[in-house]
């Protein structure tokens, strides 16, 4: 992240490309912890962090990764209290913590030093599940790592999970969805897993050693999902993002709203401005580029106006909220009804559009099927 | 030159048999193509044509020979060796004495060889026989031999035996064609006759015709007149092949060559008319051949509708080098403005295809091919239809007649089954049946064109493990039990999907249309209807799906560039295919409707 002099409030992402093993399902950049010199990672980062010249400030940090929470308990608190020091008025501060991986004693400090927000990588609460996945920890870390947390003071937790994962039903999954209910946590992502190039599933799944779960399945699993969870008081704020009221993860909803945020370490990308830039994803490069003072970004795209523009659209669509027309209309200096006329009176048509007064967004119908709509709010 | 030594030739053969490789070894041995500079298969000059191994447009080369102490010119007028373009085949012999029919010793005689040799025939040529190939050990001369000998009638001793690689047997077979092939008619006293037997465009000089002489001769500054035409150019310039264009002052009776007349388009001349003096006509013209008759036609469209002008410039320039292919515009209510273009077959379609993606930068939307058909309206009159969608309803038609040719299928005979069966499937006729040895023999069908033209010769291929060899000839129209199907996609008919077929398996073709089309269609937003009418009457129905989950469920800060890359890729797929009310249809749906297949 090479940037100078950001006036703006802005997010903070700071990503630990370490785990102690590999997800198979895993296309995020993450390396073996053992294998390298994490306090080392850590100081380049914090270098990283004081080379940004911020003036404005930090309202939202993210520490993710990889896992976080296989850090030393020095490393990680050392980062932590680096951020507490460094800036004064953060509204949210997540870190990711893997089940398994938590301690209560590093919550406490953790807590003390201003993290307020605690995000469970809970997956699955099926073993044969989290086998498949090749996930290490089992359902009990799950329900344990939440009540430390709780214990530690956190009233802000969310967990991931995964649904369509290959064998599993839509019975088994309403079961996974009660018992992510009963943990009481403000907070859920349910994703329908992915298959991400380079993974050990995806070279499985193409190698016909199992078939993906079937469309229509993965369709009902996630209309149950919508169900379950708005019984149960949450909000569907994102495609794949449920939250209790006033729990929306404020750092993530920056990204769908398309404003600016920095990103450092390995693999970080940054939005600023008119540039997104994305930075080594390579540990031992990462570290040398920062302790000789060179440029730890390893591509950096300049963004036009249409492309700013097409970004903040598709992005905002993606939410419960949709598109603000004035907001829109202020920030790009479009008619977002104009612009996107066509697309916007098509789908409208096919009710996967609602126009309202002030806003457009996706319909429920629309959701599950939200690419081959956002596709058309792309401005050549 | 005196005529006594000229000879003018053409090598016929199937494909791959060796005729440019015979060619090559001519200009080498004649002294024509310097060794060192030789580029192999002189003859085939456009790039495709090389790649695809076959040669489209007649070319002409002139060597010189010593032979007994005398100086020879010897004329090669190359010829095309596919189905689609016996028309080429014919005027190329139209210009000769003589031909040399190379069969391959080791395949034996083929559909083509078959075929070309008719034309020879048919055009007065006199015929070399020639056993190629015969340094490979699998070469059985003698059985070739007796194949010629059975099959076209000709004494299979006086067949040569060459290597056209190697070059064994070729110094014989140039002295044979001096010796043997009758030099042109000396009609030197007379008015000038000039056959014009191909042509080709230079941008910078305009139309180059190549020309056989007949009588008389040409000179520079000539006053010309096209008798077929009436057009009067003058001469700028004259020139023989050799195999370079060389200028030269004037073209004598026998003799091959070129003419440059401030033509300025193809159009302007006919491949077969005859070039006289304008002063001093001739009295008649050289009898020249019949124009191929454009029986295949398909419609392509421009798969962004921007590119209309673009498409019809292509279009013209393609048409400057290949007078065969013709195009006009068409609209149609599902694809909007595009083309209709005529072709002599499917390889033509093929090959105008391939030009067109690789010399332009076009997206085209392409139909499938169909045929001509002919119709007699109530009130008598006889119409020829180009496109399914313009057959007029059926109250107004009294006849419906779809052309005919004659298929010759030569194969192994342990294939013989499977290729009377894919006959029987297809309405074909089979006329006659000929052994041409213990294990190869040759089928003659009556068959509807239509039924061959499209993946007929795939399936053949397959049938008989690549033994089998086709050509065929067309015939006429005749009267047919035909209907058309029309396919409704999402209760829209699409005229570009319509087709007319015969009764008798309208139904399950409309079947299978729907069915190839359910997975051509790429799944939308909604449900999409498929039918098959005939006849005003629905008679099939097919629903694709609308798809279910099309969402990225991981979105995040360093996913943002990605994502917009794909979401750009997925419009641009959008913006490829043809909508058709708000269903998209990819092109190669429109090619699917012929698609007999399972
Ligand atoms: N061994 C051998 N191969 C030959 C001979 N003549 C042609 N070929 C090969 O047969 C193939 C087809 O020859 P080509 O001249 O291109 O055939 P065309 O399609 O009739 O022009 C090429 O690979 C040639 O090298 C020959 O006399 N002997
Ligand atoms: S713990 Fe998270 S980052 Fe690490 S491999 Fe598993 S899924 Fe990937």
């Amino acid at each position: 992240m090479d940037i100078d002099n950001i006036i703006e409030n802005i997010g903070l992402y700071v990503h630990i490309p370490f785990c102690r093993s590999k997800c198979r399902y895993c296309g995020f950049y993450s390396r073996p912890v053992e294998d390298y010199d994490v306090e080392r990672l850590i100081a380049a980062v914090i270098t990283e962090l004081d080379n940004c010249n911020c003036i404005g400030s930090i309202q939202t940090v993210y520490i993710g990764g990889g896992s976080p929470s296989c850090l030393p308990e020095k490393s990680l608190l050392r980062l932590i209290e680096y951020i507490y020091n460094r800036w004064k008025n953060i509204e949210e501060f997540t870190i990711e913590c893997n089940p398994g991986q938590v301690n209560i004693e590093v919550l406490r400090k953790a807590r003390k030093l201003g993290v307020s927000r605690i995000s469970i990588g809970a997956q699955s609460f099926d073993h044969a599940e989290l086998e498949f996945l090749g996930r290490t920890h089992n359902v009990g870390d799950i329900t344990n790592a939440v009540t430390q947390a709780k214990n530690a003071g956190f009233d802000n937790i969310s967990i991931d999970l995964i649904f369509a994962i290959p064998g599993s039903t839509i019975l088994s999954w309403r079961q996974n969805l009660m018992r992510a209910i009963k943990l009481g946590v403000p907070h859920i992502s349910a994703y329908s897993l992915s298959y991400e190039d380079g993974t050990i599933l995806k070279q499985q799944r193409d190698a016909g050693l199992f078939a993906p779960v079937d469309e229509e399945t993965d369709r009902a699993m996630y209309e149950l999902t919508e169900e379950l969870l708005e019984q149960a008081g949450f909000e569907h704020y994102e495609i794949s993002n449920f939250a209790r009221p006033s729990f929306r993860c404020k750092h993530n909803m920056r990204y769908w709203q398309n404003k600016p945020y920095i990103g450092v370490g390995p693999a970080a990308a940054s939005c600023t401005g008119n540039q997104r830039t994305k930075n080594i994803a390579d540990i031992d490069k990462y570290i040398q580029a920062v302790e000789t003072n060179g440029t730890t970004a390893q591509e950096t795209i300049n963004l036009s106006a249409a492309d700013i523009a097409s970004e903040t659209a598709v992005l905002n669509l993606r939410t419960a909220d949709g598109i603000n027309i004035e907001d829109y209309r202020q920030r790009h200096n479009l008619d977002i009804c104009n612009v996107f006329a066509g697309p916007i009176e098509r789908h409208c048509s096919l009710g996967l559009i609602a126009r309202e007064k002030n806003n457009i967004r996706l319909t429920k119908n629309a959701l599950p099927i939200a690419d081959s709509i956002l596709c058309d709010f792309i401005i050549d | 030159m005196d005529v006594k030594h000229i000879r003018n030739f053409s090598i016929i053969a199937h494909i791959d048999h060796g005729k440019s490789t015979l060619a090559d070894r001519m200009l080498q041995i004649t002294g024509t193509v310097d060794s060192r500079q030789f580029k192999d298969q002189i003859l085939d000059d456009m790039d495709l044509e090389r790649e695809r191994g076959i040669t489209i447009k007649a070319s002409a080369v002139m060597m010189k020979y010593d032979y007994n102490g005398e100086t020879y010119m010897l004329n090669l007028i190359d010829t095309p060796g596919h189905v689609d373009f016996h028309y080429e085949v014919s005027r190329a012999l139209a210009a000769c004495e003589g031909a040399i029919l190379v069969v391959d010793a080791t395949q034996g005689v083929e559909a083509q060889t078959v075929a070309n040799t008719y034309l020879a025939i048919e055009s007065g040529a006199e015929i070399l026989p020639v056993l190629n190939k015969i340094d490979l050990p699998s070469a059985q001369p003698d059985a070739t031999a007796e194949e010629i000998e059975h099959i076209l009638g000709m004494k299979k001793n006086y067949c040569f035996k060459i290597s056209a690689k190697t070059g064994i047997g070729v110094k014989e077979l140039l002295d044979a064609v001096c010796e043997l092939l009758p030099p042109p008619a000396d009609r030197s006293g007379e008015p000038v006759a000039a056959l014009i037997f191909d042509s080709h465009f230079d941008e910078y000089r305009g139309v180059i015709c190549y020309v056989r002489i007949f009588a008389g001769k040409l000179t520079v500054k000539q006053k010309i007149k096209l008798i077929g035409s009436g057009k009067i150019y003058q001469i700028l310039e004259l020139g023989k092949f050799g195999p370079k264009m060389t200028p030269v002052s004037e073209l004598g009776t026998g003799e091959v060559g070129y003419v440059i007349a401030n033509i300025k388009g193809l159009s302007d001349i006919t491949i077969g008319d005859t070039i006289t003096d304008a002063v001093q006509p001739a009295e008649k013209p050289i009898p020249g051949y019949k124009k191929p008759m454009q029986m295949v036609f398909a419609d392509f469209y421009p798969g962004d509708d921007t590119d209309y002008s673009k498409l019809r410039k292509a279009f013209e320039k393609l048409s400057l080098n290949d007078s065969s292919f013709s195009f006009f515009p068409q609209n149609s209510p599902a694809l909007g403005f595009g083309f209709r273009c005529g072709f002599l077959g499917l390889l033509h379609i093929d090959i105008i295809q391939e030009r067109l993606e690789r010399e332009n930068d076009i997206d085209v939307v392409q139909t499938a091919p169909t045929v001509s058909y002919e119709i007699v309206t109530t009130d008598g009159a006889v119409k020829k239809i180009d496109s399914p969608s313009e057959l007029p309803d059926v109250t107004q038609i009294k006849e419906l007649r779809e052309p005919f040719v004659t298929l010759e299928i030569i194969t192994h005979t342990d294939s013989i089954g499977g290729i009377m069966k894919l006959a029987e499937n297809r309405r074909c006729t089979l006329i006659k049946t000929d052994y041409i040895s213990q294990t190869r023999v040759m089928l003659e069908y009556k068959a509807p064109l239509a039924e061959i033209v499209y993946d007929f010769y795939d399936q053949l291929k397959g049938i008989s493990r690549g033994y089998a060899t086709m050509d065929y000839k067309f015939t006429g129209f005749e009267e047919s039990d035909l209907v058309k199907i029309d396919i409704l996609v999402n209760k829209t008919a699409v005229d570009a999907l319509t087709l007319i077929v015969h009764r008798s398996n309208s139904e399950a073709r409309g079947r299978k249309i729907i069915t190839k089309l359910r997975k051509a269609i790429p799944r939308h937003q909604f449900e999409i209807p498929l039918q098959v009418a005939i006849g005003g009457k629905i008679i099939a129905r097919e629903t694709i799906k609308s798809f279910r989950k099309d969402v990225t469920a991981k979105l995040y800060g360093g996913d943002v560039t990605r994502k917009m890359k794909l979401l750009k890729k997925q419009k641009e797929g959008k913006k490829r295919m043809k909508s058709i009310g708000s269903v998209q249809i990819p092109q190669k749906a429109f090619m699917s409707i012929l698609d007999t297949s399972d």
